[in-house]
């Protein structure tokens, strides 16, 4: 059985870095691992110095661990040249320009970029099987939210479309009266076969958000970031999809007792007030605090990633769960 | 002329005669109603899938896009339907027969 961890957070707090060293923790545990960046910016090539395209590929050095970048403008463009070459060789010389319009215009429309990326996310989730954990290192806060609400509401809409289409052939099979052949016949209708393939992937991402997926956000120790994080937890609570845990990145390190001057004294001053916040997320927050990361000096990679990841603690309590199935 | 003849023909004439009747008074106008109602069906399903083409932004014509092939017909259709409907009550004045 596959789990799908996902890692939400605003933008800048260090999700890739948080989940590229859960990976690595869930490696360490033996499990067969799928890294996945659906952030634009990709940065997981930065962290592993490796680049990584559209199919899993394997990280070098680290064995069980694949990553893989999903490209959402690319996922878009190759919907939109299959559909055409779909058209060219189905439709009428006359019909295909009209329609071409209508299929560049929906390729332009807001939501196009999201149902890719969602279409992408599916697509991952479906040929799963190979990894014991597929690890989500998503993008900001904002698309990634309406991305998990997006199976419940899509699958009303079709649901909408499906019953109209009914409903219109049922009438024309009605006024078929007699021996006249009917316009349109519900038995082998290709929109209605189409619009339940989707539905029904709709309802496969649905389940499997609701039963094999665990949701982390990751924050910094700062106003901001809190705030936004509260919102993350109601809206994902909203889409009946709880929050497992809260990851604090970033922590200030506490300088040594006998130092003193300045830069000292700020450090201790910013671990104070940083201590002062953590305690309000742990009290204020109905999901718990599962880790908490200190700040590194450099760009967090290689040997310095193994370090962040033995102070996940996420990891070991996840293991026990699937071990136990 | 026999009279076999004779009545032949007029059963001939009054077969015609209540085929037409029966078509005009009840299985014309019962199909051509039920066939545009299904058409305005249609067009709300069309409406549905392709608002864009209207101006409003929808969440699923990504996917509905997809149906497009399957369309053409209906696509056709659609457009011309909206362009000689002037107004509802010249549609749905369509389905009487005065």
């Amino acid at each position: 059985m596959t789990e799908f961890v996902f890692f939400g957070g605003k933008g800048g707090v260090g999700k890739t870095t948080v989940s590229s060293a859960y990976g690595l923790e869930c490696v360490g545990g033996g499990l067969e691992t799928l890294l996945v960046s659906t952030d634009p910016a990709h940065s997981t090539a930065d962290v592993f110095d490796q680049e990584f395209g559209d199919e899993p590929q394997p990280v070098e050095g680290y064995d069980g661990l694949s990553a893989l970048e999903i490209d959402p403008e690319q996922e878009v463009q190759d919907h939109l040249q299959g559909l055409k070459r779909q058209l060219s060789s189905q439709l009428s010389a006359a019909m295909v320009n009209e329609v071409d319009i209508q299929l560049e215009m929906a390729h332009q429309t807001p939501g196009a970029y999201e149902a890719a990326l969602f279409d992408r996310f599916v697509e991952v989730m479906r040929t799963a099987d190979p990894y014991d954990r597929v690890v989500f290192d998503t993008s900001p806060t904002g698309s990634t939210l309406r991305l998990l609400a997006l199976p419940e509401l899509l699958e009303r809409w079709i649901d909408r479309l499906m019953d109209k289409r009914e409903r219109s052939i049922d009438l024309y099979e009605k006024a078929a009266i007699g021996n006249r052949e009917p316009r349109r016949v519900m038995d082998g209708d290709p929109i209605l076969a189409r619009l339940q393939e989707r539905k029904e992937r709709f309802e496969f991402a649905g389940e499997v958000l609701r039963d094999d997926a665990a949701f982390y956000l990751v924050m910094n120790p700062d106003e901001l970031s809190i705030r936004e994080t509260r919102r993350s937890v109601e809206t994902l609570e909203d889409a009946a999809l709880p929050v497992r845990g809260l990851v604090v990145n970033r922590l200030t390190p506490e300088p040594e007792p006998h130092e003193e001057g300045r830069g000292a004294r700020y450090l201790r001053q910013r671990v104070a007030t940083e201590r002062d916040r953590l305690e309000r997320i742990e009290r204020e927050f109905a999901v718990p605090v599962v880790a908490t990361i200190e700040t590194r000096v450099e760009e967090v990679r290689g040997s310095i990633l193994e370090e962040v990841a033995a102070e996940l603690e996420v990891a070991v309590e996840d293991e026990g769960s699937v071990q136990s199935r | 002329m026999t009279l076999a003849d004779r009545i032949a023909t007029f059963r001939a004439t009054l077969e015609e005669w209540v085929r037409g009747l029966y078509h005009g008074m009840i299985s014309h106008p019962a199909y051509e109603k039920i066939e545009a109602e299904a058409e305005d069906a249609e067009d709300g399903f069309m409406l549905a899938c392709f608002p864009d083409a209207f101006g409003i932004p929808s969440p699923v014509s990504y996917y509905t896009a997809e149906l497009l092939p399957y369309l053409e017909d209906e696509y056709e259709a659609w457009e011309r339907r909206l362009w000689d409907r002037q107004s509802v009550i010249e549609r749905k004045g369509h389905q009487y027969h005065f």
